[in-house]
Formats: C-alpha cells, sequence, structure tokens
C-alpha cells in the first residue's frame, strides 16, 4: 500500500509528522494521555479498557447482590420495597453476566491472543476499537435506567404530561436477566397510537436496547477473534501448537456468533411488540410467549458456557505454570472444549423443562444435558492429570485456579441434578437454582478470571499484586462465597422461591439467610480487597521481571509492559508451550529478519470507531424514551441511526493509514534467559 | 495499485468464469420457472413440497458455490458457513418440531 | 472496511482477513434469519388459515399473496445477483467501466426489488393485514421487512463504491477484495430471498388446501 511509503520509521510514534486521513483530517496518532486511550486502536490498550469498565461494574453488581441479601437477611424486612427488588436482581444479574464477566473476558480476549500466537495485533484493530465503545454505550444505557429511577423517585419528572400517562413507572429494568414474555411484553389490542397495554414500565425498554447494543459489540469482537486466530498466528503455529486460552476463546466466539442473533431477533420481536403493537409474545393475540423463552435459551444456554470457557482456558494456562508441568491431554482437553461449545446448542430446552414440553423431547433434553457432564468431567480430570506429581508453587494465581476446579465441580455436580426433569421440576424457581449457578458462575467463573487477573497482572503492567493481600483476599473469596450460596442449596430444598422480595417468619429459612448474608458481605469485602490490591499495584506496585512465573506460552518471552508493536520480530514456533521449550528444551524460538531499522507496520488510530459507536448512545437513550411517550423521542433514534452510519462512512473513507515503527534487534540469547526482555522498551 | 498487474492468468480465469455465471443465471431463472408451475399442478402436497425444497436448496447452493466463489475458494470457507447453516437448520427444525398444534388454543384457528 | 494491518503479510491459511470476516457474519445471519423464518412458519403452523381484518371478516393468505409479483421480484434479485458475479469479475479484470456498469444494474434491479415489496406492503395493508392486527402481519412484515432492510444496505454499500471507483482508489487486489466482499454480502440476501420464497410463499399454494392445511381450495383465487 502506498499509505507508508512517505514515513520513515519512527522510534515512536510522537515524532510522526502530522498526516491526514483520505478524509483530510488529521489522524490521532501522535496523541498522548486521555486523548490516547480514547482513539487506541491498540489490543493491549483496549483490553485494560476493557478491564476497567468490567472491574467496575462487578463493584456496581456486587453492591447490587449485597442489597438483595440485606434484604433478604432477616424475615419481613423492608429494606428495598417489592418493585426495587425486582429491579435490583434483575439488573445484578445482567450487570454480572453481560457487563462483568463477558468484558473481562474479552479483557482478557484482546490483551493475551495476539501475544499468544505471535501476532502485533488483531485483524481489524478498528472494528476492535468499536467494539470496546459500544459495549461502554450500551452498559452506560442499561445503567442510565437506574438515574431515570432515581430522577422518578425524586420527583423530577411529576409535572410532565407524559410522565403523569404512563401507567407503569418503573424506569430501572424489573423483568430478569430473561425478561420472560409476556411479562416483558404486552396484551390486549394496539391502540392508534400502535401501542399495546404492557406489564412492565419502560425499564424493559432500557434493557432491550441495552442488550441489543452490548450483543453489537460482542459479535463484531468475536467476528475479529476468530479471524485473528484462524488467519495471524506466527510461523510454526499450528493449531495444534495454540495455548489453550487462544483455543477457548476461538470456541467462544465461535460460540457468540451463532448464538447472538437468536438473542438479536428475539428482541427485535419483543421491541416491535413493546413499541409498534405487534403480537410476537402477545398471548391474547395468539403469540406464544413460550417461544421467548426458546429463543432466549437458544441464546441463554450457549451464553453459560460462553462465560464459563474462557475461565477453563486460564485455568489450563495456570496450572501447568504452577506445577512444572505441560498441561495433561492438551488434545483431549481442547477436543472437551470444542464439544461443551457444540451440545451447548442442543440443550437450551432444560430450562424449560417444566414448560411442558412432552416426553419424547424432555427426555432427548434431558440426556444431552448429562452428556455434557462428560466433556466437562473430562476437563477436570486432565486438570487433576496436570497437577499430579507436579512441584506445585501455591501463588495467588495457583490458589484461585485450584479453588476454581473445586468450586466448579460442586456447581457441575448440582447441575447433573438439574438435568433429570423430574428432580429439575422441584428445583426450578428455588434457591437450589441459585445456588447452582452461583457455584458455576461464582466460584467458577469468577475464581478463573481473578486468577487470570493475578497472572497476567506482572505482564499487563510490569508490577507485581502484593501476595499476602491477594492470599487473604482469596481466602476471604472462597470462604465467603460458600456461606453464601453453601446454604442456598439447602434453602431452596426447603422450598424458598427466588425472585421473591421477602419471606415470612416460620418456614425455617430464618437461619440459613441470615448465615447467606454474613458470607456475602464476606464475599464482597473479599472481592474489593482483590481489585483494590490490582487497582494499587497497576500504579504503585513493585516492578518485576518479564517472566516472574517462569510461564510457558509466547507472551512470557517478550518486555513487561509488552512494547506497543508486541513483537520486535515475529517469531518463529516450533512446539507447544514454545516459552518453556525455549528456555528449558531443546526447540527454541527463532525469529524472522523483519522490524529493525525498517520498522514494523502499525495501524494509525482513529475517532471513527468511537463516532460509529457513539450513535448507539442516542439510539439507546431515545428507544426507552420514545416509549415513555416522550414528544419527538424517535427523532434521538434516527439521528443515532445516522450518526451510526455517518462514522461508519468516514472510517471507510479515511483509509486504514499506519506508520512504521522501528524495533530493537532481538539478539539471540542462551537457554534460559528471555530473549525479549534484552531489548528492554 | 494499478489495473495492469493484472496478468493473463487471471484474467483467463475470469473470462471462463463469466461463462459459468451466464450458464447459472440462466438455470437459476428457469429453476424459478418450473418451481412457479410446480404449485399449480395437482400432485400430492408432500411430493411438492419435497420437489421444492429441492430445487431452493439446488439454487442457495448454485449460488453459494459459484456466485459467492466456494468453488474456487479455501475449502475453510465453506465449512465455516456451512456450520452456522446447518447448526440454524438443525436448531429450528427442532424448535417447529417442539411446539405442537393440538395443544394450542383453537380460538385463534380462526 | 477496516483491514488495517498486514496488507502484505500473508495470512496463515492464505484467506484474506476480509473474506474471512464477511463468511463468518454471513455464518451468523443464517442463525440471524434462521430465527425470524422460524418464528414466521411456527406461527403459520399453529394458526393456518390467516387473520381478521378490520371489519372481522377472515382472510386467507393465498388470497392475499400476489405470486406474480413475487416471482417476478425472485427474478429481478435472482438476476441482480448474477450482475454482482460479473462486477466482482471485471473487477479481478482490473475492468473498471465494466465494473460501474454491473453495479449500477445490481443497484437498479435492487431498487425495482425495493420497489415491489413497498407495493406489496401497501397492498397487504389495504386488504387489512397490519402488523398489529394478528401474529401473521407481525411475522411477515418483520421478516420481509427485516430482508428489505438489508437489501436496501446493500444498495447503499454499492452505491458507495460505485461513486468511491471514481476517485481512483478502487483497484488492484485490494480493490477487487472490497468489491467481493460486498458481492458476498449481496449474493447472501439474495440466498436468504431464495429460502423466503419457497418457504413463506410458495408453499402456500401446494396440494388440495395449501401446505398448512386449512381447508381452503388454493386456486379458488
Amino acid at each position: 500500500m502506498s499509505h507508508d511509503a512517505h514515513h520513515a520509521p519512527v522510534a515512536s510514534k510522537l515524532e510522526l509528522a502530522p498526516e491526514r486521513s483520505d478524509l483530510g483530517l488529521y489522524r490521532p496518532d501522535r496523541t498522548r494521555g486521555l486523548l490516547d486511550w480514547l482513539t487506541t486502536v491498540d489490543h493491549k490498550k483496549i483490553g485494560v479498557l476493557y478491564g476497567a469498565f468490567a472491574m467496575l461494574y462487578f463493584l456496581i453488581g456486587g453492591l447490587e447482590a449485597l442489597a438483595i441479601r440485606t434484604q433478604l437477611a432477616r424475615p419481613d424486612q423492608t429494606f428495598v420495597t417489592a418493585r426495587m427488588y425486582n429491579q435490583l436482581f434483575t439488573m445484578h444479574g445482567t450487570t454480572m453476566i453481560f457487563l462483568g464477566v463477558m468484558p473481562l473476558s474479552a479483557a482478557f480476549f484482546n490483551f493475551l491472543v495476539p501475544l499468544q500466537i505471535g501476532a502485533r495485533d488483531v485483524a481489524f484493530p478498528r472494528l476492535n476499537a468499536f467494539s470496546l465503545w459500544a459495549f461502554v454505550f450500551g452498559a452506560f444505557v442499561l445503567n442510565a435506567s437506574w438515574l431515570f429511577e432515581f430522577g422518578h423517585l425524586a420527583g423530577w419528572f411529576d409535572g410532565f404530561a407524559w410522565h403523569q400517562a404512563l401507567t407503569y413507572t418503573d424506569f430501572a429494568p424489573a423483568n430478569g436477566w430473561f425478561s420472560y414474555a409476556p411479562l416483558s411484553g404486552t396484551f390486549g389490542q394496539a391502540n392508534a397510537a400502535l401501542q399495546a397495554p404492557r406489564f412492565t414500565g419502560v425499564g424493559t425498554d432500557f434493557w432491550i436496547i441495552g442488550i441489543q447494543i452490548l450483543g453489537v459489540a460482542s459479535l463484531a469482537a468475536s467476528f475479529n477473534f476468530i479471524c485473528t486466530i484462524i488467519n495471524m498466528r506466527a510461523k510454526g503455529m499450528t493449531m495444534m501448537r495454540l495455548p489453550v486460552f487462544t483455543w477457548m476463546t476461538l470456541v467462544t466466539s465461535f460460540l457468540i456468533i451463532l448464538a447472538f442473533p437468536a438473542i438479536t431477533v428475539a428482541l427485535i420481536e419483543l421491541m416491535f411488540d413493546r413499541q409498534f403493537g405487534a403480537n410476537f409474545f402477545n398471548p391474547s393475540a395468539g403469540g406464544q410467549p413460550v417461544l421467548w423463552q426458546h429463543l432466549f435459551w437458544i441464546f441463554g444456554h450457549p451464553e453459560v458456557y460462553i462465560l464459563v470457557l474462557p475461565a477453563m482456558g486460564i485455568v489450563s494456562e495456570i496450572l501447568p505454570t504452577f506445577s512444572g508441568k505441560a498441561l495433561f491431554g492438551y488434545p483431549i482437553i481442547v477436543f472437551s472444549g470444542a464439544v461443551i461449545g457444540f451440545l451447548g446448542f442442543a440443550v437450551w430446552s432444560h430450562h424449560m423443562f417444566t414448560t411442558g414440553l412432552g416426553p419424547v423431547p424432555t427426555a432427548a433434553f434431558a440426556l444431552l444435558t448429562m452428556a455434557i457432564a462428560v466433556p466437562t468431567g473430562v476437563k477436570i480430570f486432565n486438570w487433576l492429570g496436570t497437577i499430579w506429581g507436579g512441584r506445585i508453587r501455591f501463588t495467588p494465581p495457583m490458589v484461585l485456579a485450584l479453588g476454581f476446579i473445586w468450586m466448579f465441580m460442586c456447581g457441575g455436580f448440582s447441575g447433573v441434578m438439574h438435568s433429570a426433569a423430574p428432580a429439575d421440576s422441584q428445583q426450578q424457581d428455588s434457591y437450589f437454582v441459585i445456588a447452582h449457578f452461583h457455584y458455576v458462575l461464582l466460584g467458577g467463573v469468577l475464581l478463573g478470571l481473578m486468577a487470570g487477573l493475578y497472572f497476567w497482572f506482572p505482564k499487563i503492567f510490569g508490577r507485581m499484586p502484593n501476595a499476602t493481600v491477594a492470599y487473604v483476599a482469596s481466602g476471604l473469596v472462597i470462604l465467603g462465597f460458600n456461606l453464601a450460596f453453601g446454604p442456598m442449596h439447602y434453602l431452596g430444598l426447603a422450598g424458598q422461591p427466588r425472585r421473591t422480595h421477602t419471606y415470612h417468619a416460620g418456614n425455617g429459612w430464618e437461619d440459613w439467610n441470615f448465615v447467606a448474608t454474613v458470607g456475602a458481605f464476606i464475599l464482597g469485602i473479599g472481592v474489593f480487597m482483590a481489585f483494590a490490591n490490582l487497582v494499587y499495584t497497576a500504579f504503585k506496585g513493585p516492578k518485576c521481571s518479564s517472566d516472574p512465573w517462569d510461564g510457558r506460552t509466547l507472551e512470557w518471552s517478550l518486555p513487561s509492559p509488552v512494547p506497543e508493536y508486541n513483537f520486535a520480530q515475529s517469531p518463529v514456533v516450533s512446539a507447544r508451550d514454545a516459552f518453556t521449550e525455549h528456555k528449558h528444551g531443546t526447540k527454541r524460538i527463532a525469529y524472522e529478519a523483519d522490524g529493525g531499522e525498517a520498522g514494523v507496520h502499525m495501524p494509525s488510530q482513529s475517532w471513527m470507531p468511537m463516532l460509529a459507536a457513539g450513535g448507539f448512545l442516542f439510539i439507546g437513550f431515545g428507544m426507552p424514551m420514545m416509549a415513555m411517550g416522550i414528544p419527538h423521542a424517535g427523532w434521538i433514534v434516527v439521528s443515532g441511526v445516522a450518526v451510526l452510519f455517518a462514522g461508519i462512512w468516514f472510517w471507510a473513507l479515511e483509509g486504514p493509514g499506519g506508520y512504521m515503527l522501528k524495533t530493537p534487534a532481538v539478539s539471540p540469547t542462551p537457554a534460559g534467559t528471555p530473549a525479549a526482555s534484552t531489548s528492554a522498551h | 495499485m494499478s489495473d495492469a498487474v493484472i496478468d493473463q492468468k487471471t484474467i483467463a480465469i475470469e473470462t471462463e468464469r463469466y461463462h459459468h455465471f451466464i450458464t447459472l443465471a440462466l438455470w437459476l431463472a428457469a429453476i424459478t420457472g418450473v418451481e412457479i408451475v410446480l404449485i399449480f399442478l395437482p400432485l400430492p402436497a408432500a411430493v411438492l413440497l419435497a420437489v421444492l425444497a429441492l430445487l431452493s436448496a439446488v439454487k442457495f447452493f448454485a449460488v453459494i458455490l459459484w456466485f459467492m466463489h466456494l468453488i474456487y475458494d479455501a475449502r475453510l470457507l465453506f465449512w465455516l458457513f456451512f456450520a452456522g447453516l446447518a447448526l440454524a437448520f438443525a436448531t429450528f427444525t427442532a424448535v417447529l418440531m417442539l411446539f405442537e398444534t393440538g395443544r394450542i388454543d383453537t380460538k385463534w384457528f380462526a | 472496511m477496516s483491514q488495517d494491518a498486514a496488507h502484505h503479510a500473508p495470512t496463515s491459511t492464505g484467506i484474506d482477513h476480509k473474506k474471512l470476516i464477511m463468511w463468518l457474519f454471513l455464518a451468523s445471519d443464517c442463525m440471524f434469519f434462521g430465527t425470524l423464518i422460524s418464528t414466521h412458519l411456527l406461527y403459520r403452523k399453529l394458526y393456518p388459515t390467516g387473520f381478521t381484518d378490520a371489519e372481522g371478516h377472515q382472510q386467507f393468505v393465498q388470497k392475499l399473496f400476489n405470486i406474480e409479483l413475487t416471482s417476478f421480484s425472485t427474478f429481478i434479485l435472482l438476476m441482480s445477483s448474477f450482475l454482482m458475479a460479473l462486477a466482482v469479475s471485471a473487477m479481478h479484470k482490473g475492468q473498471l467501466k465494466s465494473f460501474r456498469r454491473n453495479v449500477v444494474g445490481v443497484i437498479f434491479f435492487g431498487l425495482i426489488f425495493l420497489g415491489c415489496q413497498v407495493y406489496e406492503f401497501t397492498h397487504f395493508y389495504h386488504q387489512g393485514l397490519t402488523i398489529q392486527n394478528s401474529v401473521l402481519g407481525s411475522t411477515f412484515y418483520v421478516l420481509t421487512g427485516t430482508h428489505g432492510t438489508h437489501v436496501a444496505i446493500g444498495i447503499l454499500w454499492l452505491v458507495m463504491l460505485y461513486f468511491y471507483s471514481f476517485t481512483g482508489k478502487l483497484g488492484g487486489h485490494v480493490g477487487a477484495l472490497d468489491v467481493e466482499v460486498a458481492g458476498l454480502y449481496w449474493h447472501f440476501v439474495d440466498i436468504v430471498w431464495i429460502i423466503i420464497f419457497t418457504a413463506v410463499y410458495l408453499v402456500e399454494y401446494l396440494g388440495p388446501s395449501g401446505i398448512w392445511g386449512n381447508g381452503l381450495p388454493v386456486l379458488a383465487k
């Protein structure tokens, strides 16, 4: 391409001459500070931003959980109203899944995948930035519903005609994270203004458009990662030499691109019901609310694996590192991950046993659900095989990873219990289900992600988190978690229903509910300590070497923090666990003769991804405002679509740009010394 | 970036494809014509449905293989697309079968 | 749109990034249209007759549909796909003028298709089918409307490529790839219509009383 021909390679992007894009605007390549972060297309910075937002929303979702547990600590409490309780559990679930776990996994995808496969960036750097900002704006729209709710409670809207015309005034979503129709939908006949009566307020409209925007973000990111992993592997990095985390990213990305369209369409249909008087799920006109359940769980069950597979990938990296052994049964682990992903599409109806599917479908879905236990069990035994006979180092990430195996197994056991349809019909909508999926999502996924944070933080920031605080925090998390969710197994079997804002004394639920609340607060303190430790480390922590854990994969061969071009020269690998082989084995990492004074190609930064994603902000506020009946709110939506299209158009027309960056040469190093640590940044 | 770099081999390949495309376009038009005639024939619905499904599958795969170059491109692309297609087909066939007409309130048949 | 890095670097599989991501998008879009089409078919299966118009009269789908018009627009869309294939071929041969001729044809045919759809929607609306008065109206308009939106986005994309070709920047391998990727999208919209044409329109005419079995003689139009 001609765009970089007139640029001599530079040592730092700050030395670049100002350059105009094909649109005639200056490219923000030379920015630093805030502007640099806003326009960045660097996968590492995008990963850090994903991680920062995810941790923020983890804390918000955690506060919502603590409010729920405070309300349930004693019988007949009035800490929050029933309506606020519904909003809290809805937003707690939605926040944790879509704004906590998924973006934190995306943070790891972004930061690690190019490093682990020996690439300098993702396949589409600007699309990656678009995914980030779409996520940020979608998350903002969803949580802005709280602002409207508080405005309503404070009486700010009382004087407005549109507010007085509202039948329901819940502004924050109160429909549950699954948003079952007909509760989330409409009933009766639409009026002349195309609006049918609804069961819930505009909170549901905030939820619909928020999830829709977050879906776009996840889809765009997943296309990008599949492309990157399939197409941008370093020489010698065959598929069966990919680190397991990268493999699980690939499987997860496929799950996202194949599962999200179902919820996208379901949300469009629900939106048409609510905003334009359509009848997809309107029972008064023959709509089938149970269709919503099907469409939701066709997405929702793969979503469970979208949440858990990245954590499994992280654990599969940590256990071999701290056991000093190669991962036991690498091909089996990879294959079982793919099988879990595939089977995940064939079991959605096990969430719907109690809807009355009929005996044959119920039996089929029960058997398929039980079948998933096989590849999952295979993974657990492979992890055990990995640490068996290993020289185990109980570092904070290792402690958390071992906690993952233990807790996730408990969640798996109760999961197998659900797969038996008769048992499930007893457990449905009880606290037993809450106990089950929190063991999977918190004991499994959160511990796995925290392990990943403590494992890779030294690589991301070049600083080592405080180990003592980390051990204490890990202990508090595991203790508090078991105190909070262990008793819920009992509460569920004793009949306590979920999604109910209070309970009367005398059911035998008082003591264990109190214990669960105490556990929840211990858990909250633990998570807060763990995160505070990390935030402190990012800015003030002690510096550490580039390979503090004796890592096994390519990212540990790079300096910490990783320079913007990642690899000064492109690696050529000849083994799985390439860096371990390089250090301790015979198969060394070779380097191609690129980079150096001739420089490596860097993509230009751009405002356009953020501008395009900014259109979602207008759409996200416009749609619920239309539902509120605010005059002319439809034009906000129209202008949002215009901004989105303009952003994409400018993005296409500005041209990809790019500049050449000089890199230090990688000198041949003796085995045992990290090759690139000599080329300090 | 000029057009002069296009080599003779590419031109020969594309010219050959050009003829394939014309033939295929004629076939697609013919099949569509046959489909429209078919629905007016007094044959059992099941037979017609099978034939129509087959014909639309033929058209579908003809377009993805030739117009969309899958037959010329890397095989990986075919399997990636086929994965989505097969999954969609299997999933939604199951959804359609999971709903039984006998369980629906008959007042909505009106 | 955004193949920023590694234009020169050969990819691991030899497949261009843009082509790969477009095929991934299309695989994903199969699930998207699969959901929409199956929603429509599901409600056809459950409520085979049709809908009740504003006057309370029972209306039958076969009487509503105009198979001649739909066959015409199907033919138009197939031919637009043919012209798109020629446009891509022309770009590979570096024949910019031929590309422009063909792409104008695609845009023109696409607009005819959309025109037919506007006419069809208006016609159905006057027959009494609205998005509010039945599940049939909801599923039919949202399914075909979403397909029409895909067509409209494709037209917008091709119009931009058409004007872009006059800047002199559309050419060579990258230009041919950009056109080919747009072409993949256009062909996909076409194959979705191939399915819709059979699954939504043609099956209503099968057998003595339609495939969904509503008891109405089909040919008594």
